[in-house]
């Protein structure tokens, strides 16, 4: 079973005061360290798929088909929205080893080295459409 | 450039699509599956998932010992991620482009205004001061 990790943000003046880039430099690396070493794990163990990260939330375009088609830009969000900053596919045997995986990327260093127990969302990859809408 | 376009959505917008009817969600799904072939035969597909529907979807934060705690609730503003598209292209506007090809998926009659899509590049890695 395939799922995905995904770690979001907020861009909210709190939020961003705590933000990664206002971290030392030596936590940056440490936890960049972390990332680096559990995608490893995880590719040795035959489990990932794929990892990415996303450009930081101020790059972020809404887009939307004009009449022509063309594109229309906005760059305007709401203060709640939840940026995706980054991801996991990992294939796995259950859930439970998806939510092991993802406890194991909550717990990624933070400043100072404490786990920042951060909020990751799971939710399983589909393989295609039900079979009855093809 | 490699950039992610993603259909996001709180779950009243998930609710509405799953009370499509059968045929316009079978135009929807074979429009999909056409856009990543041109996407494919146009050399800038780089891949493309379909998520579970939000009442799937758990947050997982370590415990103090590392264990998970799973929890499923979410405030009703939230936005799922339901799918997305990584397209490989020369910079911002071609993936602006595709995003409105994508944007103007056929829906069901009397439908207003087109999907939105969030467009944002894929980093190669951490900068290097930090690698």
């Amino acid at each position: 079973m395939k799922f995905i990790l995904m770690m979001g943000m907020k861009t909210d003046k709190e939020s961003m005061s705590k933000g990664i880039m206002t971290w030392p430099k030596e936590d940056i690396q440490a936890h960049i360290g972390f990332m680096i070493g559990l995608n490893k794990e995880l590719k040795e163990a035959g489990e990932l798929v794929s990892a990415e990260g996303l450009a930081f939330p101020d790059e972020a375009k809404m887009v939307r088909a004009g009449k022509d088609g063309l594109p229309i830009t906005d760059g305007i969000f709401p203060e709640s929205k939840e940026f995706l900053i980054g991801y996991w596919i990992i294939d796995v045997e259950s859930p439970e080893r998806a939510y092991q995986v993802a406890a194991r990327a909550s717990a990624a260093p933070g400043p100072g080295g404490a786990p920042l127990n951060m909020p990751i969302e799971v939710r399983q990859v589909m393989s295609g459409p039900p079979e009855e809408l093809q | 450039m490699k950039y992610i376009l993603m259909m996001n959505a709180t779950k009243e917008v998930f609710e509405w699509f799953s009370k499509w009817p059968k045929e316009d969600l079978q135009k929807n799904f074979a429009f999909m599956r056409n856009f990543s072939k041109e996407l494919k035969d146009e050399g800038v597909f780089v891949a493309t998932e379909g998520l579970a529907w939000p009442d799937q979807a758990v947050i997982v934060r370590a415990g103090s010992d590392g264990t998970p705690i799973t929890d499923g609730v979410f405030p009703e503003s939230k936005e799922f991620l339901a799918g997305y598209w990584i397209v490989d292209v020369e910079g911002p506007e071609a993936a602006y482009a595709i995003a409105a090809r994508a944007s103007a998926a056929p829906a069901p009659a009397g439908t207003e205004g087109t999907m939105p899509l969030e467009v944002r590049q894929i980093m190669s890695g951490p900068p290097d001061e930090f690698a």
